[in-house]
């Protein structure tokens, strides 16, 4: 967001004549959007993190204020340690094989001469379906004794497999889901990286006899540094508070197996109707949140 | 002509490598390509098959059936959803493009006091991801009564599209002659003129950007729905197709599958309609 490269260019009209009703009208044409977002999205953030400082359930008469006791209850709780476990592992799963698999698709697509743009768009296609879709298709892949996964696996000499019904496996599989759906839009950064790189650098580094593995790792790699943190960070954000895949695929489970930062925060809420620590566990999703964009913030200042 | 130059054969051979080496691109792209395809196509095989043969791990349905399709339009509701779709997507696109037009006229032509501050104001929300909003959404929605209703839904839709769409057309805008507003300011042209009668048409590319983004993000919402609302009437699709996963007992997969498939075809017909529009947005609203 860099907020500085826009240049502003004033009418001379409007400079001239410096009325007060001149001088109100881009308060006035901001103010719409500005009533949205603070009033809305603003005042949402303030209105969980009060409600964090206070105990707010169906058990407790009043709002008594607690200060930051929700807070030490949570890193008390199992079930929240548990979450913010399968959070993390759920979130390095994505990032090491989304990463490994749209760097890989980028460079192919590079690498191709024809049908460059349609095999793009092919390849953005499941970022564009819905969450809710995406996870009913590839609860579809695995469900039942003879799902396209299970019958596949066995034409290759694999044994029955539970795939949904078992606990590691079941984070594996919602972690492939989450790549399949968020991975598109980390190619699509990588790919914009690639074509971006200087194309002089590349004859340069071929005269000094460098292989393709050398010319990846000292042109296009340094070249593309900064699209490559971006798609990380992507990838993080989106799966740290990711929620439309995880609840129709598993919905947290088996047991608690894939019950995630943002699918917890949900069964608190409206599952035991515990608004507070629902709010609690809602802003240390947004301190996250807000770690990684001043992290993308610095990564993207130093381009 | 085999023998006709000794030169030849080591010169054909690289040449041959080369068109291997070349061609050997395609295989792990066409597993790629498999892999962002197979979910979707299994999908789509599903729901021409019946009941029975749905556990069949075969591609073709011996019988393809519309069955299921008919089915789905036929059931209980689904037009119903699919207008509040198209309405809640329609709605909060038209509003979110027109107050982030308003907007990203201000920042792009003028210079203001808090200029930067109402940018910042307006862009940092971006970093707020829906899931997390449903528990105070849902408090403050509550407590001015507006649970279950179409306007809630708007608003919060709305509001989460605003910042993309204010920034991208903010760029947009900007890249608008001013030279051609002066000439209109001469003859005197209001601002309101000017904005939608010649910097709102230039700028055409950047609304249908804008708008084909919300109308996605709109069409495939999820928590705000889940959370907002309470009864049928206001369901989504994206909503009814989480209800129809969650039923308890036998799955009807070949009907939750053709669900599934019209959900995704009205998206699919937008982006094949605006791919390259698509394309240019999420980088530029990605990259900056």
């Amino acid at each position: 967001m860099a907020v500085d490269n826009i240049a502003t260019r004033e009418l001379p009209a409007a400079r001239r004549r410096r009325k007060w009703g001149e001088i109100l009208v881009p308060y006035l044409l901001v103010s719409p959007a500005i009533l949205f977002v603070a009033g809305v999205l603003g005042y949402a953030v303030v209105n969980g993190f009060v409600t964090s400082l206070f105990r707010v359930d169906i058990w407790t008469i009043g709002r008594p204020f607690v200060g930051l006791g929700n807070y030490l209850a949570l890193f008390r709780d199992p079930n929240f340690l548990n979450s913010l476990t399968r959070s993390l592992i759920f979130v390095a799963g994505t990032i090491v094989f989304g990463l490994a698999l749209s760097m890989t698709y980028a460079l192919l697509l590079q690498a191709v001469r024809s049908a460059r743009g349609f095999l793009r768009s092919v390849a953005l296609i499941p970022y564009l379906v819905s969450g809710i879709a995406a996870a009913i298709m590839w609860r579809f892949l695995f469900t039942g004794e003879a799902s396209l996964v299970q019958a596949t696996l066995e034409s290759l000499g694999f044994g029955q497999m539970t795939w949904l019904g078992h606990p590691d496996r079941a984070l594996a599989v919602v972690t492939l889901a989450n790549v399949w759906f968020i991975s598109p839009f980390a190619t699509l950064i990588l790919l914009g990286g690639l074509q971006s790189v200087d194309q002089q650098l590349y004859d340069a580094a071929a005269i000094d006899g460098a292989n393709w593995f050398h010319s990846f790792l000292n042109v296009t790699l340094p070249g593309i540094l900064p699209m490559l943190s971006l798609s990380l960070m992507w990838l993080s954000f989106a799966s740290f508070n990711m929620f439309d895949i995880i609840l129709p695929l598993t919905g947290g489970g088996p047991g608690r197996s894939t019950e995630v930062l943002a699918v917890y925060m949900y069964q608190l809420a409206f599952r035991n109707l515990d608004y507070s620590s629902a709010s609690a566990v809602m802003m240390v999703l947004l301190v996250i949140n807000l770690t990684l964009s001043l992290l993308y913030l610095r990564v993207s200042r130093v381009r | 002509m085999a023998g006709s130059s000794p030169s030849l054969p080591p010169r054909r051979a690289p040449v041959l490598a080369m068109l291997i080496r070349k061609n050997l691109v395609w295989i792990p792209l066409a597993v790629l390509v498999a892999w962002s395809l197979v979910p979707i196509l299994w999908s789509v095989a599903a729901s021409f098959k019946t009941p029975l043969e749905v556990y069949d791990a075969r591609w073709l349905p011996e019988s393809p059936t519309l069955d299921n399709y008919a089915r789905v339009l036929q059931s209980d509701g689904f037009w119903r959803y699919f207008l509040n779709s198209v309405f809640l997507a329609l709605a909060s696109t038209g509003l979110a493009v027109f107050v982030s037009s308003l907007a990203a006229y201000a920042f792009a032509r003028y210079a203001f006091r808090w200029r930067h501050i109402l940018l910042i104001v307006i862009l940092v929300p971006r970093i707020l991801p829906r899931a997390s909003l449903i528990v105070p959404l849902y408090q403050m929605v509550e407590s001015v009564g507006m649970l279950d209703t179409y306007a809630a839904l708007i608003v919060t839709y709305t509001a989460t599209a605003i910042p993309l769409a204010t920034w991208i057309l903010t760029g947009f805008f900007h890249a608008v002659p001013i030279e051609l507003e002066e000439a209109a300011a001469i003859d005197g042209a209001s601002i309101w003129q000017r904005i939608w009668r010649i910097v709102v048409p230039i700028a055409v590319p950047g609304m249908i950007t804008v708008g084909v983004l919300s109308l996605r993000e709109a069409w495939n919402e999820f928590p705000f729905v889940l959370a907002l609302t309470t009864s049928m009437e206001k369901r989504t699709l994206p909503y009814q197709l989480f209800l129809l996963r969650d039923r308890l007992g036998i799955q009807d997969w070949p009907l939750v599958n053709a669900f599934t498939i019209l959900t995704i075809i009205p998206i699919l017909i937008l982006y094949i309609a605006f791919e390259r529009r698509i394309v240019s947005g999420l980088t530029s609203g990605a990259l900056k």
